[in-house]
């Protein structure tokens, strides 16, 4: 069987622009001309800073810190998204991000088609795909609108339509950054219920939320972050206990 | 170091998912044309009128005989217009997979991939429509079209080329796609699509198309689909050189720009 692991070492990612973004030829050109490189403010931010994290077969992990601490970015840097800037990552396993619901459409295409493509860049074979499809359509509940182009969709159904391909294939590494307020009452509910037993199957979880609860009943362990750092890296019970005292 | 074999790597990987960035480009090919009621027919549409009108007025302009000129024209100006793709939409490459890139963990090369594969599709739709042009003028010849495969393929790596730097510095730099698209309107008036060669050489302005690759680029793939022979072996030579050179470009951009890319978006 195939060891699945995550394995961060020196991780940092430091995001550098300009603030008064100039970034066409124009505000390149007016520089070099000027010879006033970097004329206008620029600005620095360590979203993470010298991470040491090993994951191994099997664990379940929670994120926890403020906003802004550090959360989504080390979850993108898992994922392969961002490369660190410094350090390395190395991950064993098919990594299978769960971010962000409401981008990634061919918004002319129609819900079939968009099924389709996530599937694929999700990792799925297209026969994969193919027999999966009532199942991800009946999920969905989209009926005849999976024959309309996704333009047409709410922003609740495009939740739901992303929501049902990415927890119909079979993760071994599972990113999950704070999805679970997904769709209207009735989908929210048998969303939590599809999620949980997507989770379970993880080999890997990691997986921010700010519900400590959810954590609880999830990760056996929990990381703190806090402005690019670990604080705390441990059992849930005790590092929540600690989160929730410092605030 | 690192970052070299990322780039080569995802490279690698991104070949190999051919079903993905062929399957995304087909896909946008559908979206291209799907609220349209005649689809990709227009883009014969469009070329019977550009042939019926600039053919016919620029053919009697530069004294052509039709049967010869209407054929070249029509095949040089659907090389020309993939050219311009795969160096000013590509611009836009990764801006519209923005959505894609910051979600999925393929390498954001197959969406380099993706665009080739688009322009690809248009450029052999409009190719095709040569044929009955040229069974109208008694022209046909299947030996042409298959000593065409050559250049056609030498066309398809400068593309690809054309579209990796542009993608990458399109992303940087967003007004890049408009600054190309200026330059190259000039240089259609100024290559050989809408008068033959054999005008510029009467007048002594060989030089004018000696020293444009996109001349040699159009002549691999024309030359052999019109004439039924090869291309002259200094357009070859001359088109593999633009090739090299295009490609050396791309991986020192690529090198630059890939690890930053995603934060550029």
């Amino acid at each position: 069987m195939k060891n699945i692991s995550l394995h961060l070492e020196n991780v940092g990612v430091t995001f550098e622009g300009k603030c008064n973004s100039q970034e066409g030829l124009k505000g390149w050109l007016a520089n070099k001309v000027s010879g006033r490189a970097g004329s206008p403010a620029t600005y620095k931010v360590d979203a993470l800073k010298k991470i040491n994290l090993e994951i191994s077969h099997g664990e379940r992990v929670g994120l926890i810190g403020l906003n802004g601490a550090g959360k989504s970015t080390l979850l993108k840097v898992m994922a392969g998204i961002y490369p660190p800037t410094s350090g390395a990552c190395t991950s064993l396993g098919h990594v299978c991000p769960m971010f962000e619901f409401a981008t990634g459409f061919e918004m002319s295409q129609s819900g079939w088609d968009n099924i389709r493509i996530r599937g694929l860049l999700l990792g799925m074979t297209p026969d994969e795909i193919e027999a999966k499809l009532p199942e991800i359509a009946e999920f969905t509940e989209l009926g005849e609108f999976l024959d309309y182009p996704v333009r047409t969709y709410s922003s609740g159904m495009f939740i739901r339509l992303a929501f049902a391909v990415s927890t119909s294939i079979n993760p071994e590494i599972l990113l999950i950054d704070e999805v679970m307020g997904a769709g209207d009452i009735k989908f929210a509910e048998k969303a939590k219920r599809r999620m949980f037993e997507f989770m379970d199957q993880g080999k890997i979880l990691v997986f921010s939320s700010h519900n400590f609860d959810l954590l609880k009943s999830f990760c056996e362990r929990t990381i703190w972050l806090e402005k690019g750092e670990v604080v705390e890296d441990g059992p849930t019970a005790t590092v929540v206990a600690s989160y929730v005292d410092s605030q | 170091m690192m970052l070299k074999d990322k780039l080569f790597t995802d490279s690698l990987r991104s070949l190999k998912v051919w079903r993905v960035w062929l399957f995304l480009g087909v896909q946008d090919i559908k979206a291209r044309f799907r609220r349209s009621f005649i689809g990709p027919l227009w883009i014969l549409i469009n070329m019977a009128f550009f042939i019926g009108g600039a053919g016919v007025v620029y053919g009697l302009m530069f004294g052509q005989p039709m049967n010869d000129f209407l054929p070249f024209l029509t095949a040089g100006f659907v090389i020309w217009g993939f050219i311009v793709s795969s160096l000013t939409e590509s611009g836009l490459t990764f801006a519209n997979a923005e959505g894609y890139i910051k979600q999925f963990s393929y390498p954001k090369q197959i969406y380099l991939i993706r665009s080739l594969v688009v322009y690809t599709i248009l450029l052999l739709v409009g190719l095709f429509a040569l044929i009955p042009l040229q069974f109208l003028f008694h022209a046909f010849s299947v030996v042409g079209w298959i000593f065409a495969i050559p250049g056609v393929l030498i066309l398809l790596l400068a593309a690809q080329g054309h579209i990796v730097v542009c993608a990458y510095l399109g992303t940087r730099f967003r007004d890049l796609p408009h600054a190309l698209g200026g330059v190259l309107q000039v240089l259609f008036f100024v290559t050989p699509i809408m008068f033959p060669v054999s005008i510029l050489k009467d007048r002594g302005l060989d030089f004018v198309y000696q020293y444009n690759p996109l001349y040699y680029l159009i002549d691999v793939v024309r030359h052999p689909i019109l004439t039924g022979e090869f291309a002259s072996q200094d357009s070859y030579v001359c088109a593999g050189l633009y090739v090299f050179v295009v490609w050396v470009v791309a991986v020192i951009v690529a090198k630059k720009l890939d690890s930053r890319l995603v934060f550029l978006l």
